[in-house]
């Protein structure tokens, strides 16, 4: 398995940023997600953040090195991100449950699965076109699909934020599943929040991706976005991989896993509040723990609430 | 930097499950709110917004906070933490209870139950002069059993004052606004300096600050009581160890109020740490014991008036 990866993530004109990525692989098996914790509900990067680990922890245990069944797994690793953010919001008697949106792509012999909630979006690029992509659980793209709108007008929609599927809210998650979709050498699959896909078109971005290195390629059309964005502009976050097949030759930076041991799983994922956009010794579950502990002191000292 | 004032939450805002109904006040740090909670009873919310770091706007909810400024602000916000942590392992009559913490509006909260009734600052101003010794002995005898308790979980107030000493309507004095409690405040962060108030802070709380210990608290309780009597602050500390003119209490009141209410606010305002009152027992010792008439001046000055009492207790 042979491929070239790389996620970035920028805050944008937010004061925090309420996005998370990761992706871990071991030697046959490649798992990428994306999440986007909501603003406007409250800790929204926490929910962001459960839904990654939790996905991530889950492949760290069952990709040995193959995962027996991809689907089954995204399944199981969704619902259970949506649980774990229920029962964080129930054990911190929070009034309204965190939630974030979660797309999320496995690829092991050469074949990518993926699965999604809400508006976060996979991109599968081939030869600077889109080959195919996840549809939004929005209002905005049912209408579009009607016919009732155009693309101009779901640009300006004032719903066009507005998602049906997500991972922690009450209702249970839609979540969407892909087909078994073969990849090619040089496949690129691109998983990216709104604040990325908002303002650039995904054909626009697959012609900027064909044959370019994705070190380069990725930075530069996440500054675009920022800067069209502007001061108040959402967050941007984005993995991107390019599928190589192994028996072809070339690429340095590439990441093959062929010298990877069975039961090794390779793992990027920012600790929480570890993002680089971060410039404070105290982190987001420095602060819970702190709040956490206080509230424990609260009910031991004076326990008549 | 330009220091803007923080428009405080409007009054109605729902803030968790708590609703805002006016700004008490506003301080560098932290405005505090009268508020209701979803049984109608009344509480403090203190809001962790310094001014310096994170500011709001009039019709905002979220403060912005720039950031460049935002390992100041979680910094500052690790203070807040340490006040609610000291304040949540407290439960004392004389102490600020803390009903409540939480995170918010991308800052945090805290719920403190709220009483009626006002700071000794206030009650001060209102008295400017006229406070009797029976008042004086009453509220500093039951307040230092607050703050004694406060001691003895290894914590220190540090910021004692009597805009800190809020009165029930019974005068049943409450220690309130622990912002300074806390053990150590690196001076890495400039922005954030450490808060004293001139007139009431120690002369360990300049410098190095590595001498502050419960006599540093009771330096500023010595300093309230001394405000008590004159209407306002004492000199600054700091403006002391250069130039004291501080008037001795004794000297100032002679005659006024018991000599051994006098010696104990010079007592509590030695500027060596180690001349006062160790610890608030001793302090609270030396309050409640049984008021003497005067004695004949034996020793013309008042330091050695001191120690000739120590030398022959009253029996």
């Amino acid at each position: 398995m042979r491929f070239t990866i790389y996620q970035e993530s920028r805050q944008g004109g937010r004061h925090n940023n309420e996005d998370r990525t990761t992706y871990c692989y071991s030697r046959d098996a490649l798992l990428v997600v994306v999440a986007d914790g909501m603003g406007g509900h409250h800790y929204g990067e926490i929910a962001a953040q459960i839904a990654v680990q939790t996905l991530a922890d889950t492949f760290q245990r069952e990709a040995r090195p193959l995962l027996t069944d991809p689907f089954r797994f995204l399944q199981k690793g969704m619902s259970n991100a949506h649980h774990a953010i229920l029962d964080y919001a129930s054990r911190h008697r929070l009034l309204d449950t965190p939630r974030t949106t979660c797309v999320a792509c496995v690829v092991q012999d050469s074949i990518a699965y993926w699965a999604h909630a809400g508006d976060s979006r996979l991109y599968l690029m081939r030869n600077g076109k889109v080959q195919a992509q996840t549809r939004d659980h929005s209002r905005i793209r049912l209408l579009l699909e009607e016919g009732l709108i155009n693309e101009a007008q779901a640009a300006e929609h004032p719903d066009r934020n507005k998602i049906y599927s997500c991972l922690g809210s009450p209702t249970p998650p839609e979540i969407e599943f892909s087909r078994k979709t073969p990849l090619d050498h040089g496949d690129i699959l691109l998983l990216c929040t709104d604040g990325l896909w908002g303002v650039t078109s995904g054909d626009l971005m697959a012609v900027a991706l064909k044959g370019a290195n994705l070190v380069q390629a990725v930075p530069m059309l996440l500054h675009q976005a920022e800067i069209k964005g502007g001061p108040h502009g959402d967050n941007a976050s984005v993995v991107a991989v390019r599928w190589e097949d192994a028996y072809v030759e070339d690429a340095s930076s590439a990441i093959s896993t062929q010298t990877m041991t069975q039961d090794e799983v390779t793992t990027k994922l920012d600790e929480f509040g570890r993002n680089p956009a971060y410039k404070s010794d105290l982190t987001d579950d420095e602060i819970e723990k702190a709040i956490a502990e206080i509230r424990s002191a609260i009910d031991k000292y004076n326990p008549a609430r | 930097m330009a220091q803007q004032a923080n428009h405080p939450l409007p009054g109605g805002h729902q803030l968790e499950e708590y609703t805002i109904e006016r700004q008490l006040s506003l301080g560098g740090f932290s405005i505090v709110y009268l508020a209701s909670d979803p049984s109608g009873k009344q509480v403090a919310i203190k809001e962790y917004l310094p001014n310096s770091l994170a500011l709001r706007s009039k019709g905002d909810i979220k403060p912005v906070i720039t950031v460049d400024h935002l390992g100041a602000f979680r910094y500052g916000m690790k203070c807040f933490f340490e006040e609610g942590r000291a304040l949540a392992h407290l439960s004392h009559p004389n102490v600020i209870r803390v009903l409540n913490f939480f995170r918010a509006n991308d800052t945090v909260y805290m719920v403190m139950e709220y009483e009626h009734g006002r700071t000794l600052q206030e009650f001060i101003q209102k008295h400017q002069g006229h406070i009797s010794e029976r008042f004086i002995r009453g509220v500093f005898t039951r307040m230092l059993n607050g703050l004694r308790e406060v001691h003895s979980n290894k914590l220190l107030h540090l910021d004692l004052k009597p805009s800190n000493i809020y009165l029930r309507n019974d005068n049943t004095p409450v220690l309130i606004d622990f912002g300074a409690a806390r053990q150590t405040l690196l001076t890495d962060q400039p922005i954030l300096k450490p808060m004293y108030t001139p007139g009431f802070a120690s002369p360990e709380h300049y410098g190095t600050r590595k001498d502050l210990g419960p006599w540093s608290d009771i330096y500023s309780v010595g300093a309230s009581m001394y405000a008590c009597l004159a209407g306002n602050a004492p000199q600054a500390a700091d403006a002391r160890l250069k130039k004291d003119t501080l008037m001795p209490a004794m000297a100032r009141w002679d005659g006024q109020f018991s000599d051994r209410l006098l010696e104990i606010i010079d007592w509590c305002l030695n500027l060596n740490h180690l001349y006062r009152p160790q610890s608030v027992f001793a302090l609270q010792k030396a309050l409640v014991e049984t008021i003497t008439p005067p004695h004949p001046k034996s020793n013309p000055n008042w330091f050695g008036r001191i120690v000739d009492r120590f030398r022959n207790p009253v029996k």
